[in-house]
């Protein structure tokens, strides 16, 4: 069989035009993911950019609550309610030293570690037990 | 022979079929890309286009130690639109009720309330919701040039309005009149501002109509702590006072931007985001008030109250080495959180007393004539003055000289020690004579008498009403020279007292009082830091040096007027004050006329130590406390000193204040036991 040759090329045509809408379709589905592969990306950056902005607030929030809390009144408040008996040092309690304080207590502290008793002799003595030993 | 598919009539038809089918799509996108256009964008514009503002949050107020003193707290503020409201949903509404802390039929008034009448005024557009511009533009040029043309000693813009400005409640959103003339109500507002935990509680009930929008407001976690200072924002969110109204510039933000797209559901369409641009948040703001000598203060004012009831009273304490505030107090006070329960009767507990009001400083002035006349080489602490004269002849005309109080009687001329230690008012006004009038003007001025401290806080008065009460020599008549010297005649604020002694405190210099130490930026870091500004030099060291030691002989003593400021251990300087407040008394002819009055008094001390090395420098000022006290006569010795030395007492553990005379060498410390040695 033969076709006429004006007409040969109807075929390949119609084959062509399935191939340029497939590919176009292709490309159009891929550009289509594309998108929204995009507008999930931005959507999930706007829901993490609202959890941090969630977060700040809330830490803003307790921040002030902390704040609330700490106000002296509230302090003092608390301390007559829960008998505390805290009270503001006396003047007759400190004591002035003529060096660093942190380098002294440190020192008052570690005398003990390498004597049986500290500096103050009124300290409590260590207790000992004796363990009998069986041979 | 087949001719294939493509007969010539298939082909014409199908090529027909094309270009029918290619050429309406073809008039289609024509007619939607260019005919209608305009149409179309301005629709797509109008339904998809968006602009989300972002909200700043506005900077912190703390104190010298980082605590918080006014902080911008995020809440959720719940509104409905009445207009959706399911009916099934209507069993939700107690439990919304409770959530809310809310009378239910208040709620239910609310949310049944679908109309209202066209004459009810309301917001077309609610305040928050939509985006206004103007509210982001950037600081204006001219306002930044005030505000950084003279750091460190910045000067800001002082507009302060101590008045509550009524707080519109723009709580409904109402469309336009229907033919009946009612509006549809679209927003009404539940809650100004519930916490997030509990917003979504209510969001767990799913109301449809209901939701709630991230809101800034300002809270004040110390409630009347310095209350005077830090000012407040009224519910539009405006400053009115204090250091939020001066410090606007650096605590507001700036308000971000989105342009993004929504879709049909109104939700954002993430991806379509073409401009962002992002809040800034506002600076913190660092004062040098230290929240617990604060407290101290006003915890003193509270027992100063409860003993002697006065009409008023202040305690300012500040560092004389560098002129910054450490405490202002004020009775009365009030609740910054609640400043808008106070009635209009008590709007004056607002008033910062200490910088706004004048008063006669009374025999605290002493220390000026006393100070002038040493600095001048006119006399030397062992000059002596006949205090018993009743007139004294000054540039050849007879002036009669003040009264000395009755328990004063002196029976030999005292020396300007003495003067100023047994406050004598003869003595004072001869001290003044030695200089005459101007060069005494001059000197009050050089100590900030009359002239505004430019304290930023608390609507001092200004220069002109400076002028008034402390009038040129030029306008004084015959006495007012004989009496300004004791501190009678002339009027000054406690913040200027407290000024004048911090001459003598910080070695013969005026420094500007400040209460701003640091501005920082949202991430913490020093933007501006404000150090100490000598305004100028009043009197020589040497002096000021004198005077500190002259000033040591007002506490010291059972029989001077201070003694119960001392504090043992510690050389304390001072002086006390009592004046006798003006009254209006009716005449006989019907008038009322200002005279002295024997009965009310403002009762003061002022003084610093450790006087040989100021550390501290407090000042105890007490209106009208005569009715309580002993004798019923408020003298600043029995009324302010005391405070003034329990304060001392207080402030010497907590600031590790050494007296000189106990250790002179530096760099100790102290610590506290609970018995023993450390």
């Amino acid at each position: 069989m033969k076709t006429l040759q004006n007409r040969a090329f109807v075929n390949p045509f119609v084959m062509g035009t399935m191939l340029v809408v497939c590919g176009s379709g292709a490309i159009g589905l891929g550009s289509v993911w594309m998108r929204h592969q995009i507008s999930v990306a931005a959507n999930e950056n706007k829901v993490i950019e609202n959890h941090i902005v969630e977060v700040g607030r809330l830490n803003q929030q307790v921040t002030a609550w902390v704040a609330e809390e700490q106000d002296i009144t509230a302090l003092l408040k608390k301390n007559n309610e829960w008998h505390l008996g805290l009270v503001p040092p006396q003047e007759g309690q400190v004591q002035i030293i003529a060096q660093n304080s942190v380098a002294r207590l440190t020192a008052k502290r570690d005398q003990g570690i390498l004597t049986d008793r500290g500096i103050n002799s009124a300290a409590p003595k260590p207790i000992t037990f004796s363990i009998p030993v069986q041979r | 022979m087949s001719k294939g598919f493509a007969s010539s009539h298939r082909m014409t038809f199908i090529a027909v079929l094309a270009l029918c089918v290619f050429g309406s799509l073809e008039y289609r996108l024509y007619s939607l890309h260019v005919l209608k256009r305009n149409h179309y964008l301005s629709y797509v514009e109008h339904v998809r286009h968006e602009i989300i503002p972002t909200y700043s949050r506005r900077g912190d107020i703390r104190d010298i130690n980082g605590a918080l003193l006014a902080t911008s707290m995020s809440v959720v503020e719940v509104g409905v639109d009445p207009s959706v409201l399911r009916d099934k949903e209507e069993s939700k509404w107690p439990q919304l009720a409770e959530l809310l802390g809310m009378p239910f039929e208040e709620l239910k008034t609310i949310l049944t309330t679908k109309y209202r009448e066209a004459s009810v005024t309301g917001v077309k557009n609610p305040q928050g919701l939509v985006f206004h511009l103007e509210s982001n533009q950037p600081k204006v040029e001219k306002e930044q040039t005030e505000i950084t043309q003279d750091m460190p000693g910045v000067t800001l813009p002082k507009i302060e309005n101590p008045t509550v400005q009524a707080d519109n409640d723009d709580s409904t959103v109402m469309d336009e009149a229907d033919n009946t003339g009612k509006r549809l109500i679209r927003y009404a507002r539940l809650s100004k501002g519930i916490d997030q935990a509990r917003y979504a509680e209510i969001e767990k009930l799913k109301i449809h109509g209901v939701y709630g929008t991230n809101v800034y407001r300002r809270a004040y976690p110390h409630n009347e702590l310095a209350s005077h200072l830090i000012g407040y924002l009224n519910h539009q969110e405006v400053p009115l006072t204090g250091i939020e109204h001066y410090a606007n510039f650096f605590l507001r933000g700036q308000d971000g931007w989105v342009e993004t797209e929504k879709d049909g559901k109104q939700r954002e369409l993430a991806q379509f985001r073409t401009r962002e641009v992002p809040a800034a948040d506002g600076y913190s703001v660092d004062l040098s008030i230290d929240s617990a000598i604060q407290h101290l203060a006003e915890a003193e004012l509270q027992e100063i109250r409860d003993k002697y009831s006065p009409q008023k009273a202040t305690i300012i304490i500040s560092d004389p080495r560098t002129g910054f505030i450490l405490a202002m107090a004020n009775y009365p006070t009030f609740n910054l959180n609640e400043y808008n329960k106070l009635p209009a009767s008590e709007l004056s507990k607002m008033r910062n007393v200490a910088v706004s009001d004048l008063y006669e400083p009374g025999s605290v002035f002493k220390i000026i004539a006393a100070s002038a006349a040493l600095d001048d080489g006119l006399v030397n602490p062992n000059t002596t003055f006949d205090c018993t004269l009743k007139e004294i002849e000054y540039k050849g005309k007879i002036k009669p000289l003040p009264a000395e109080d009755k328990s004063d009687h002196f029976d030999h001329p005292l020396t300007v020690s003495e003067i100023i230690a047994h406050s004598s008012n003869k003595g004072a006004v001869q001290l003044a004579m030695k200089l005459g009038e101007q060069r005494f003007y001059d000197y009050m001025h050089s100590f900030g008498i009359g002239l505004p401290t430019g304290f930023p806080v608390g609507n001092e008065p200004d220069a002109r009403t400076f002028r008034i009460f402390v009038p040129p020599p030029k306008y004084w008549d015959g006495l007012t020279f004989t009496r300004i010297p004791m501190g009678q005649s002339v009027a000054a604020t406690a913040l200027q007292m407290h000024q004048a002694m911090g001459v003598i405190a910080s070695g013969g210099v005026l420094l500007k009082p400040q209460i701003i130490k640091r501005i920082r930026d949202s991430n913490g870091d020093i933007v501006c830091r404000f150090d100490r500004v000598e305004e100028r030099r009043v009197i020589k060291a040497s002096t000021a040096k004198t005077m500190a030691r002259m000033l040591l002989g007002v506490t010291s003593g059972s029989d001077s007027t201070g003694f119960r400021a001392a504090i043992p251990g510690y050389e304390v300087g001072g002086k006390t004050g009592t004046t006798q407040k003006l009254v209006p008394m009716q005449m006989a002819s019907g008038k009322s006329k200002l005279v002295y009055s024997k009965t009310h008094h403002v009762s003061s001390f002022v003084g610093f130590f450790p006087a040989t090395d100021p550390q501290v420098e407090i000042s105890v000022i007490v209106d009208d406390a005569d009715a309580r006290t002993p004798g019923k006569i408020g003298y600043g010795g029995l009324v302010a000193a005391p405070s003034f030395k329990h304060l001392g007492e207080q402030l010497i553990p907590y600031m590790a204040i050494r007296a000189p005379s106990v250790l002179g060498a530096a760099g100790r410390s102290m610590v506290v036991t609970q018995g023993g040695n450390p």
